[in-house]
């Protein structure tokens, strides 16, 4: 027995023995990776296990689907959610609101409806317009209330019932929409840039009596052939544009359509008080048009005002409140507004007087570098076609391979669970970065939206992940179909998990948004069992136009329940 | 010894050097996401009829199941009162409606003839519907709706006594 301590003795002092400079330097260097391990490890931002199971599915399933899904916020058993909970002054401190609708979120927009306790804003939401190259320009809340009442009472001294708007992303469109809610219009919105013969069909098929447009986006004469309905036109005239008559009526339409400019009827009507009228009664639905492309044939939908601000108070609620909406929050839809996602992010973040950067540079596929110039915006909403440009031109940037080894640095980060800060090494080797906003790092949260049907190209998680290290933002991927306003399910703002589902496939999509639940109906092809659960995606709801609307997508529940196409 | 002459690859070195490279890569190796056992697959909704409900009782393993008023509950998590050797257990496994309104647990309660029609709850009074309509509210605020109950000839039972006439719950 002594023998063999002995032996292990000389041993470790043979070992000993060859002890030198190195050995020394070795080691300091061990000490010092331990250090710098135990000073860097942190907690995920959130804990793994809440992503592990994302969705409440229901115990019981009726035969032929799958169980019901929910939103952990909406539990089974409690009633989804229905609307922003608006609290006009005076509201009892504990009850729970007002579902609300456009109304109550634009006087929540100039201050007549307070905060929420606890947040400080300067009194409004700003509103601001970038113009290309030269600026960006702020507006006048008051103002733009002027400008609501001037042409929702204009129009509806016309009779105006269904007023499509035919604009760009810009300020004049959000006062159309606003005083389509104050003066019981129904606005259409229709996406910009159609060709006129589409423009025509979708007049038509929408039963538009009034038109706003831009002031030469269309020819109104053949407009106002085509369209028997049309009554009103109010153009909208750029500031450069404005020495033009634009009042002309070109022949062969008569005196059938009246034409009026939009900048001429606020000049003529400024003495008049900008008071908003009483709510009466349900404020008019809106019109929202689903478009695989600008030419193609459209599905038309009616969102009640219900469903709008169901869809937006849960698109609020989705967020935990440490990244919610604040007043400190510069929101940029670099996506149209007539998508109903984008639009209800962009109500959100009015609703929460964030500052609204509008630039007409908006929709699928545009430059996100380019939309977000002149600005440093905080949040960006996007369309699946401008991430995965964004992505690929960040994408072939990396060649060196200190950039590689800079983004698998990241890579690694990310999926522990953290979102990477600035570190001393980041800053040594910064990864390939996508130069979105002014101000580098400023952007927090991008929301990228599938739209179900529309062959919108896929994200897969590895590309998402590589779009939180471009970007430096936490990234949203949400589902979005036509007749649910909003989402269907979005994304955990904390899932930075890679690697779920094949390449050049759609990634994941989260849970069910608050206001809806989803089930699968078995078809001929895919059936739920007691294994899996997989099917056509059937939402119901109060977000959903008619209550309930089938998808027509294939999709699955997968193990950590999250809804995914199959 | 001097710094020039020392030699690098000394079997300490060596050592060092892989402890160094091990720690590194544990550092740097992914860590497996942590996952959660499976849930439980849901029950699927059935139609019972009285005698395909009966062996729900809570014996040889079943569940424990009871019908109030047309709807199936299951009642497992309750297997003290309603399951063998309960106060209700009487109630397992039929049609306990009447038993509920009336707040007795006697056999001569339940619908004898399993074959039979329903219990139409001819003959309460309102009072004893107000005791089965909270009873119903308590079972619907704790239990599970799993099945709705029919009577045995009928044309929609039938349709499904085939494909999922097995417990599926089991």
């Amino acid at each position: 027995m002594a023998g063999i301590v002995e032996q292990l003795d000389n041993k470790i002092a043979g070992l000993l023995a060859g002890w030198n400079i190195y050995s020394t330097v070795l080691l300091v260097g061990i000490i010092g990776f331990i250090g710098y391990v135990v000073y860097d490890t942190q907690d995920a931002d959130t804990h793994p296990l809440l992503l592990a199971r994302q969705a409440q599915a229901s115990y019981v399933r009726q035969p032929g689907e799958s169980a019901i899904y929910r939103s952990p916020e909406t539990p089974h058993g409690y009633p989804l959610r229905t609307g922003l909970g608006v609290k006009p002054p005076g509201t009892p401190m504990y009850s729970a609101g007002r579902d609300g609708d456009l109304r109550d979120i634009w006087r929540r927009v100039t201050g007549e409806i307070p905060l929420e306790k606890n947040v400080q804003s300067s009194g409004t939401a700003k509103l601001m317009t970038i113009f290309g190259k030269e600026g960006v320009k702020e507006h006048d809340i008051a103002d733009i209330t002027k400008e609501i009442t001037i042409i929702g009472k204009h129009l509806k001294d016309h009779g105006a019932k269904r007023v499509a708007i035919y604009l760009p992303n810009s300020v004049e469109f959000l006062a159309a929409l606003f005083a389509g809610a104050f003066y019981g219009f129904s606005p259409i919105l229709i996406p910009y840039n159609q060709p006129h013969a589409t423009l025509i069909d979708l007049l038509n098929a929408t039963g538009a009596d009034s038109l706003i447009a831009q002031a030469g986006s269309l020819p109104l004469a053949d407009v106002g052939k085509g369209v028997a309905r049309l009554r009103q036109v109010i153009w909208t005239v750029e500031e450069t544009s404005r020495h033009m008559d634009w009042n002309e009526i070109p022949e062969g339409i008569g005196g059938k359509i009246d034409v009026s400019v939009w900048h001429q009827l606020v000049q003529d009507h400024k003495a008049t008080p900008g008071t908003l009228p009483e709510n009466r009664g349900e404020a008019a639905n809106v019109v929202f048009l689903w478009q695989e492309a600008v030419g193609k044939g459209a599905e038309i939908v009616e969102f009640t005002q219900h469903n709008l601000s169901a869809a937006i108070g849960a698109l609020i609620s989705a967020l935990p409140a440490a990244q919610r909406f604040t007043p400190s929050d510069t929101f940029l839809p670099a996506d149209a507004f007539t998508q109903s996602y984008c639009l209800a992010l962009t109500l959100a973040a009015l609703f929460a007087h964030s500052t609204v950067t509008i630039n007409s540079v908006a929709g699928p596929g545009v430059d996100l570098s380019l939309a977000a110039r002149k600005v440093a915006p905080t949040i960006m909403v996007a369309s699946a076609e401008s991430a995965i440009k964004l992505h690929n031109t960040t994408t072939v940037t990396i060649t060196s391979s200190l950039k590689k080894l800079a983004h698998y640095l990241e890579t690694t980060i990310l999926t522990a669970g953290r979102m990477p800060t600035d570190s001393f090494f980041s800053r040594l080797n910064a990864p390939s970065r996508a130069s979105v906003g002014t101000t580098p790092g400023k952007l927090r949260i991008l929301f990228i939206s599938e739209r179900a049907g529309l062959n919108t190209p896929p994200l897969s998680s590895n590309d998402l992940s590589d779009i939180r290290i471009y970007t430096g933002a936490r990234v949203i991927y949400a589902l979005t179909a036509a007749s649910v306003a909003g989402a269907v399910a979005q994304t955990n703002i904390y899932d930075y998990r890679r690697g779920h589902g094949p390449e050049n496939k759609h990634s994941h999509f989260g849970v069910p948004v608050s206001s809806v639940e989803v089930k699968l109906k078995d078809t001929s092809s895919h059936k739920t069992t007691d294994d899996s659960a997989a099917g056509e995606i059937v939402v119901t709801g109060p977000s959903v136009a008619g209550g309930e609307a089938s998808l027509g997508a294939t999709g699955t529940f997968k193990e950590d329940h999250t809804l995914a196409y199959v | 010894m001097t710094v020039t002459e020392a030699p690098v690859a000394t079997p300490i070195n060596i050592v060092l050097l892989s402890l160094f490279v091990f720690l590194v890569y544990l550092r740097l190796k992914p860590a497996k996401p942590q996952t959660l056992p499976r849930a439980p697959p849901p029950t699927v909704f059935r139609t019972f009829t009285p005698p395909e409900l009966f062996p729900y009782n809570g014996l040889n393993g079943m569940p424990v199941y009871l019908a109030v008023r047309g709807r199936v509950f299951d009642v497992t998590s309750g297997k003290n009162f309603y399951g063998p050797g309960g106060p209700y257990a009487n109630f397992a496994g039929r049609d306990a409606s009447r038993g509920l309104a009336c707040g007795s647990f006697d056999e001569d309660m339940l619908t004898k003839d399993l074959d039979g029609p329903l219990d139409h709850l001819e003959g309460l009074v309102g009072e004893q519907l107000d005791a089965l309509q909270g009873w119903e509210d308590r079972f619907s605020e704790k239990y599970l709706v799993v099945g709705k109950l029919v009577a045995v000839p009928s044309d929609e039972t039938e349709a499904d006594a085939g494909g999922d006439a097995k417990p599926a719950a089991a």
